[in-house]
């Protein structure tokens, strides 16, 4: 474990900040830190987060030093965030900037010293979140996937995969209707808060359905009962553990 | 018609924005609000409308930077891309509509200084470029140019040493006075860099206010009469294109539309041309 010796994250050079980096930085550079990276990834309503959540206790119980990180909730950024949503201010490409923001506080001041300092680190939604997004709402996909150039590639990603139709009756179980942002409604695509969810989730689906292949995302097939789900999470998660003698393990 | 710098963002159309885009550029200290607070009005006296703007004024980010650089744990990557924020927000929702309107747009800074404070805090130039490449390309970029034994004294004597502008971010625990050597001094190199690239006007701005404003008025005014008779040109021919059967005889005064009358401030220097009869209004003489 090399960690001291120049370690590049995406574009930016941690040790030697008046030296430019001239050469590119390999996108989604693999971390060099006794930590591990594990993301959910999956349409709202695809039970990432209790997967995530289980996963979490199960961890805790095994002794490692487990954090979470979950998207948009940098205390720099996050009043910004919010502000733009509440005032409906957010176009596709400012949205994007401002989960990238987000995402960027997160990565430099936890994520990453984290990863060193040797934890387990959990995060719901990762940038695979916002390449759907933003694709969905039109911006460009090139663009996207080099603005969050800095970002670290995780351990493990999972995308719980889920139809739509799935999708919707599970979240309109519990509430009637759909946030603005959430429903894609800033694109005019329905009148209908419930139809522009459907639309826009759609085509979310499809950009994730692209980025399995692009990425080697780790497919869970999230129809399946929970208990299922999660003994093939935590499988998958053990075969990365097994070799991790650096970790920090709790007393 | 206008162009970016090679990305298009969603639901922005480049044609029909007749207003001007005049960048003013240059490191801490330059005077560029100074500049700007005088060719303001110097615009609006000629019969321009005028919109200015600059880094953190936009509603949707502008007070989350302030609130963040308060603090000592604003990141560089976080900083790089929260002014992207503000500036992309400003752009669809001030600069663009604004230049649609047929406005000048003086802004106080763009993308460069941006990319040149990215760079010089580590950043991958391609990157951040990649990210900027959305931004309009302007009609004109002045970079006011100082050298760091110029800008020194205005400093001290002036408002003293900013920890931001310092770039004390990068060099914790140097003092001030070196830290800011050193910062400006890697600013001005990349802004060097960033000059032949991007096709910057340079002005000497270690001279006095009104030498650094005379320069400026100077190309500014080459720039919009320039425009205005390429603009004037261009209309004509539409007009002729659309009423074949107007009598070649009949002068024309007057741009249709009211929304550009700004830029024919300059257009009494140009005769109208006479035209022949197949609607073509070129007259070597009217080009230059």
């Amino acid at each position: 474990m090399d960690i001291a010796s120049g370690l590049r994250i995406g574009p930016f050079e941690v040790l030697n900040p008046l030296q430019p980096a001239v050469s590119r930085a390999r996108r989604y550079g693999e971390h060099r830190c006794p930590g591990r990276l594990i993301v959910v990834e999956g349409i709202d309503g695809s039970g990432k987060s209790t997967q995530l959540s289980l996963l979490h206790k199960w961890l805790v119980a095994k002794g490692y030093g487990v954090v979470f990180s979950e998207w948009n909730s940098s205390p720099l950024v996050k009043d910004t965030t919010k502000h733009g949503k509440k005032k409906k201010m957010l176009t596709p490409a400012t949205f994007s900037l401002i989960h990238s923001t987000d995402f960027a506080d997160r990565t430099e001041r936890s994520i990453l010293p984290l990863l060193k300092a040797g934890a387990v680190v959990l995060c719901d939604r990762y940038i695979y979140t916002a390449f759907a997004r933003d694709v969905a709402r039109g911006m460009d996909r090139e663009w996207v996937r080099e603005l969050y150039g800095f970002a670290v590639k995780p351990t493990i990603a999972f995308y719980f995969r889920v139809p739509l139709e799935t999708a919707i009756d599970r979240l309109l179980d519990g509430r009637d209707g759909f946030k603005f942002y959430e429903a894609g409604m800033d694109l005019n695509l329905a009148e209908d808060s419930v139809e522009s969810f459907r639309l826009f989730q759609g085509r979310i689906l499809s950009e994730y359905d692209k980025m399995i292949p692009e990425f080697g995302l780790t497919v869970v097939d999230a129809t399946l009962p929970i208990e299922v789900q999660q003994a093939q999470v935590r499988q998958i998660v053990k075969s990365h553990l097994d070799k991790a003698s650096e970790l920090r393990v709790q007393a | 018609m206008r162009e970016t710098y090679g990305k298009l963002l969603p639901g922005m159309r480049l044609a029909d924005l007749p207003g001007k885009l005049i960048v003013i550029e240059g490191t801490d200290g330059a005077g560029r609000t100074t500049q700007i607070d005088l060719l303001k009005p110097w615009l609006e006296e000629l019969g321009h409308a005028v919109v200015d703007t600059g880094m953190t004024r936009s509603p949707l980010a502008g007070d989350g930077i302030r609130r963040a650089k308060e603090g000592n744990n604003l990141g560089r990557v976080t900083q790089a891309l929260f002014y992207a924020t503000d500036f992309v927000d400003r752009l669809e929702n001030e600069i663009v509509p604004a230049l649609r309107a047929g406005f000048i747009v003086l802004t106080d800074r763009y993308i460069y200084s941006l990319m040149a404070r990215a760079i010089v805090r580590g950043m991958d130039p391609r990157w951040i470029r990649s990210i900027y490449s959305v931004a309009l390309k302007p009609d004109a970029v002045f970079y006011l140019r100082i050298g760091i034994d110029q800008l020194l004294p205005r400093v001290v004597f002036s408002r003293g040493f900013d920890y931001w502008e310092s770039g004390m971010d990068l060099f914790p625990g140097h003092d001030m006075f070196d830290s800011f050597c050193n910062y400006q001094n890697a600013l001005l190199t990349e802004f060097d860099r960033l000059s032949s690239e991007f096709n910057f006007k340079m002005i000497d701005a270690a001279a006095d206010a009104r030498t650094v404003c005379a320069q400026l008025k100077q190309n500014i005014l080459q720039l919009l009469e320039r425009d205005s008779r390429k603009t004037f040109l261009a209309r004509l021919e539409n007009t002729v294109a659309a009423h074949p059967a107007m009598p070649q005889e009949k002068p024309l005064v007057r741009a249709p539309n009211p929304a550009d009358a700004g830029l024919f401030t300059m257009a009494n220097t140009v005769t109208a041309p006479s035209l022949n009869r197949n609607g073509n209004g070129h007259h070597a003489t009217h080009h230059r």
